[in-house]
């Protein structure tokens, strides 16, 4: 019937030449190489999920009063938005599953982007010719994180309500155009009726669109340029090693989809997410502690928390203090990462394609800098529960505060300084079982 | 080889069961950790059936593909220059018309942006002024007036002025501490009658809330990014990353014993801008 | 008659000496509560030596006599076992009740007599108050420091203290409010205890405090419709679920799934 199927197909499309290429293709199979899969399942979860999110929720300003089987909240002005989502999470059949699946998804969504991209950074795989990759998969976060900003506004409760004001604040700072950005993107003064419907628009299509496209690139490029691999007995840079395609490769990729929507819908069922009846609705007066966003944006928040009090004032102009840690520091977090091929390509001197990785203990000064760098983003990220940690041994939130910002600077090059070393001595035992001395200079060189 | 496939065989069997539990559990109105549970045994059964089934009956390499030898860009690449230099070569002859059609697009690419400006309205003076005016008395959430007598020393209630309960930018804590005790800052000496003393809500730092009170010490501390202002000294920020003290809004106390503004907050409130200071 | 004036000039002194500044330090009789004591032989024997003889406050602890203190201030100290401290270091912070019933009337009628001007010991009834009126007050009001889901959250320490005060841990805490009796919560809005400001009569009436008391109770069984809490604090746990669990449980699969390093030579 299959065969049937596929000739009717045939007769139009002409395709087999391409089809038989396309079903022998190779694929390095190394574990780590499927990260990029997760986050790309993810991707697809929250597509179907938020599907059916879309069709019920009500992207509005307009006061109403709940009247509905959630009690504490019966007679309680609140937005239509707001009410929608507590609608959708008591009155709905599944409705509750699918905005927990959806919101699950979301957070492991962006960390499975940042396990690839680490993964991609330690083997080098972003070397020429995998520097559009690189690039696109940056600007993939990018969006990510910024949808996933956007998706947990929408509720317009309390807790994201705050976020909201705070992003307007540091929109506001921007210099010389902050006023201006700040108003046109909130549509007036904060809070705007207009914000709701713009978040609703802009995470429903607009990003999804450009991650769908973006991701479509990122994974021709792979297909064009073929995967990379690691050095090994087969292994050469001319050739890929792995399994086809077809049966093997698309079995495991579609179990990995399963996988990935098995994972995400039992955490969805069992553990609850974003309760936002519990917050209540969004007042812009009103506010709750503990206050912090989602663990993507944390090393913001930390930033926010960390940098101490200080504010450029000349000339009757002002740039104020939280424009550097929300503004500066990301902004220059991600020229960064956009630049690091080819800064690292400058640096090294080493123009020339690579197709077989690096085993990060052959480039000990990259596994240090990113080591370190991890660490530095660390300990940003954990200082935006200082008030939660201070909050068990009753101990002031400002210790903790003073505690990670010590740590902040003196962690990474401690780390830096360790990692290095670590990859020293891993790589001169790996050469010493291999040649029986441990004097060989450079690195650890592919047989060819 | 049949113990596997007997695996397999279960793991389907798995999910088949969910999958059908699930169905009933939609039908008898749905819940969301059976739902969850169950949708995750039923894609987990053919997950792991796949796996299982792919690692023993399925090839499993290595299989070995070679990289192209020569790539094509080298093979192709001058041919696709030389073709897009001939096409372009009419454009270019013609010089003064070339730069003129340059000059149109970047015009017409400028003003295709200005639909941007419709998005919001101007900031203009909105971020210098608040609902607050001379007279206009406080307000709770719930639009009822505040009496003097109703806040008890040590006690801090969030007011509006009258007719703005849903404003962003006018909230204000009205805080009564003990007569005497309160600093005021220059030109401010009567601006917080028998003890009583208004701020402005909104954290100078990032603008949230300012909604903790500590009465022992008369501080308040903000949640966000934990900021805290001496209420005492003008709410000046002694702690955490806020630079400017909260904006101190006027009161007076009217015939009725009525809590009135006497004029709009003494500066911008919320987080700074650009031109903040040029009021 | 030089020295009878010389004598009672001493007697003077010394007594005025002692209660400015109270003797030795007695550690309170916390092992072995007698049984039938007065309100006033317990207050002398465990109060006393931190809160004066006659409540007037020493450099230990503040005086009873003033600001919100009475009776249900009293009550809401000794019932949430906040007081008695044993000693100095130890933190003002809820615990299991030390006195029993009858032994609390007593006090707490005792100390009334000192002369505080504090509101009476509350009867609310929360069956009587509204739980969205509830809710929305304490929204409003509450849910700043001890949070949407009660569950209390960091304070900031104290730079200083009007009046000043020695430094007694545990208050940089506003604490977890699912645990209060509905007589606890009226008295701790209407007299605002440790770094709580007062939410007194005059701004609450009996309905609205009604209305707080049932929605904080009804807090203690809150809607977890979605599965299992995890703390009820929001993001911080979740970010954590999410990398641990869900991420974990993912690279274990893949690891289950690919191949490992050598594994094709």
């Amino acid at each position: 019937m299959i065969r049937r199927l596929y000739k009717w197909f045939d007769d139009r499309l002409g395709a087999s030449e391409f089809t038989e290429h396309a079903l022998k293709k190779v694929f390095p199979d190394h574990w780590s190489f499927m990260l990029g899969e997760i986050a790309l399942y993810c991707f697809v979860v929250l597509v179907a999920t938020g599907i059916f999110l879309g069709l019920f929720f009500d992207p509005t300003s307009t006061k109403v009063t709940y009247h509905g089987p959630y009690l504490p909240l019966n007679g309680v002005p609140m937005s239509r938005a707001y009410e929608s989502v507590v609608n959708l999470s008591f009155g709905v059949r599944a409705g509750l599953v699918m905005r927990q699946i959806h919101h699950w998804a979301a957070l492991v969504f962006i960390a499975s982007i940042v396990v690839h991209l680490c993964r991609i950074y330690f083997t080098g795989a972003f070397r020429r010719p995998r520097e559009i990759n690189w690039v696109i998969g940056v600007t993939l976060l990018l969006l990510g994180i910024f949808n996933g900003f956007t998706g947990y506004s929408m509720p317009d409760d309390l807790l994201s309500g705050t976020g909201l004001r705070i992003a307007y604040s540091v929109a506001l700072s921007i210099p010389v155009v902050g006023t201006w950005i700040a108003f046109l993107v909130f549509g007036g003064e904060f809070p705007s009726n207009a914000i709701i419907g713009r978040l609703f628009f802009t995470h429903v299509f607009l990003v999804p669109a450009a991650l769908g496209a973006l991701i479509g690139v990122h994974l021709a490029i792979i297909w064009r340029q073929k995967h990379t691999q690691f050095p090994g007995r087969l292994e050469r840079e001319d050739n890929v090693v792995g399994t086809h395609l077809w049966p093997t490769y698309a079995a495991k990729s579609v179990a990995l989809f399963l996988g990935v929507f098995a994972t995400l819908s039992a955490i969805g069922g069992l553990v609850q997410i974003n309760p936002v009846w519990l917050y209540g609705p969004f007042r812009p007066e009103q506010v709750t502690s503990p206050a912090q966003p989602d663990w993507f944006l944390g090393w913001i928040e930390g930033a926010l928390r960390l940098f101490p009090s200080f504010e450029v004032r000349a000339l009757g102009f002002e740039i104020p203090s939280v424009f550097y840690p929300a503004v500066l520091v990301p902004g220059l977090t991600f020229m960064l990462l956009y630049a690091w091929p080819f800064l690292e390509a400058w640096v090294t001197g080493d123009h020339g394609p690579h197709h077989l990785l690096d085993r990060p203990r052959d480039r000990p000064v990259r596994t240090a800098l990113g080591a370190a760098t991890l660490t530095f983003y660390a300990m940003l990220f954990f200082s935006a529960s200082n008030d939660l940690i201070a909050k068990g041994p009753a101990v002031p939130v400002d210790t903790v505060t003073m505690i990670f910002l010590t740590l902040v600077f003196a962690l990474p090059p401690v780390v830096a300084f360790g990692t290095y070393k670590l990859m020293r001595s891993l790589r001169d035992q790996t050469v010493k079982a291999l040649s029986g001395t441990t004097s060989t200079p450079g690195k650890f060189a592919p047989r060819s | 080889m049949a113990r596997r496939g007997g695996w397999i065989g279960f793991a389907l069997l798995c999910t088949l069961v969910a999958s059908v539990g699930v169905t009933i559990v939609y039908a008898e109105g749905g819940q969301p950790q059976l739902e969850g549970l169950l949708l995750a045994v039923a894609l987990g059964g053919i997950a792991l059936a796949l796996v299982g089934w792919a690692k023993a009956f399925m090839p499993h390499g290595p299989h070995v593909e070679e990289r192209e030898r020569v790539p094509s860009e080298i093979v192709h690449r001058p041919d696709v220059i030389q073709y897009v230099d001939e096409g372009a070569e009419e454009i270019g002859r013609r010089r003064f018309l070339a730069r003129l059609l340059g000059l149109a697009v970047l015009a017409l690419g400028g003003a295709a942006v200005f639909p941007i400006r419709s998005l919001g309205s101007a900031p203009g003076r909105s971020l210098f002024k608040t609902a607050w005016k001379p007279g206009v008395r406080a307000v709770r959430e719930d639009g009822t007036f505040v009496r003097a007598s109703e806040v008890a020393v040590d006690s801090i209630l969030t007011v509006f002025p009258e007719g703005h309960t849903e404003d962003g930018d006018s909230p204000a804590v009205l805080i009564h501490l003990p007569e005497g005790l309160y600093r005021a800052p220059p030109h401010r000496a009567d601006w917080s009658p028998q003890g009583f003393v208004a701020f402005s809500k909104l954290c100078t730092h990032a603008g949230c809330p300012v909604g903790l009170y500590q009465a022992p010490s008369k501080q308040l501390f903000c949640p966000c990014h934990q900021s805290v202002f001496d209420v005492i000294d003008g709410a000046r920020p002694t702690s955490g990353p806020a630079t400017r003290p909260l904006p101190q809004l006027p009161i007076a106390i009217d015939g009725s014993g009525f809590i009135v503004a006497a004029g709009d907050f003494s500066d911008p409130v919320g987080p700074g801008f650009w031109n903040r200071d040029r009021t | 008659m030089r020295a009878f004036a010389a004598a009672l000039l001493v007697c003077c002194a010394g007594c005025s000496y002692f209660h400015a500044t109270p003797g030795p330090y007695r550690p309170p009789g916390l092992a072995n509560p007698p049984g039938a004591a007065t309100g006033q032989q317990l207050y002398l024997r465990d109060c006393a030596w931190c809160h004066g003889d006659k409540g007037g406050g020493t450099s230990r602890a503040p005086d009873l006599r003033t600001g919100t203190n009475g009776p249900a201030l009293t009550d809401f100290e000794l019932r949430t076992g906040r007081m008695p401290l044993a000693n100095m270091s130890e933190p003002v912070r809820r615990r299991p009740r030390f006195y029993s019933e009858p032994q609390i009337e007593a006090i707490v009628g005792y100390v009334a007599t000192l002369g505080g001007k504090g509101p009476a010991v509350p009867s609310p009834h929360p069956d009587r108050g509204s739980l969205a009126l509830g809710e929305q007050l304490y929204q409003a009001n509450c849910a700043a420091c001890h949070s949407t889901t009660g569950v209390g959250g960091a304070l900031t320490p104290w730079s200083h203290e009007i009046p000043p005060r020695p430094h007694a841990p545990g208050r940089f805490v506003a604490p977890r409010v699912t645990q209060a009796t509905p007589r606890e919560i009226a008295e701790a809005m209407q007299t605002g205890p440790g770094a709580m400001p007062v939410f007194g009569k005059e701004a609450f009436d009996e309905q609205q405090i009604d209305s707080v008391v049932r929605y904080v109770r009804a807090m203690r069984t809150p809607a977890d419709h979605g599965g299992a809490p995890i703390g009820h604090v929001g993001p911080v746990a979740e970010g954590a679920v999410a990398w641990l669990v869900g991420l974990g449980l993912l690279l274990l699969f893949v690891r289950l799934i690919g191949t490992k390093a050598g594994q094709y030579g």
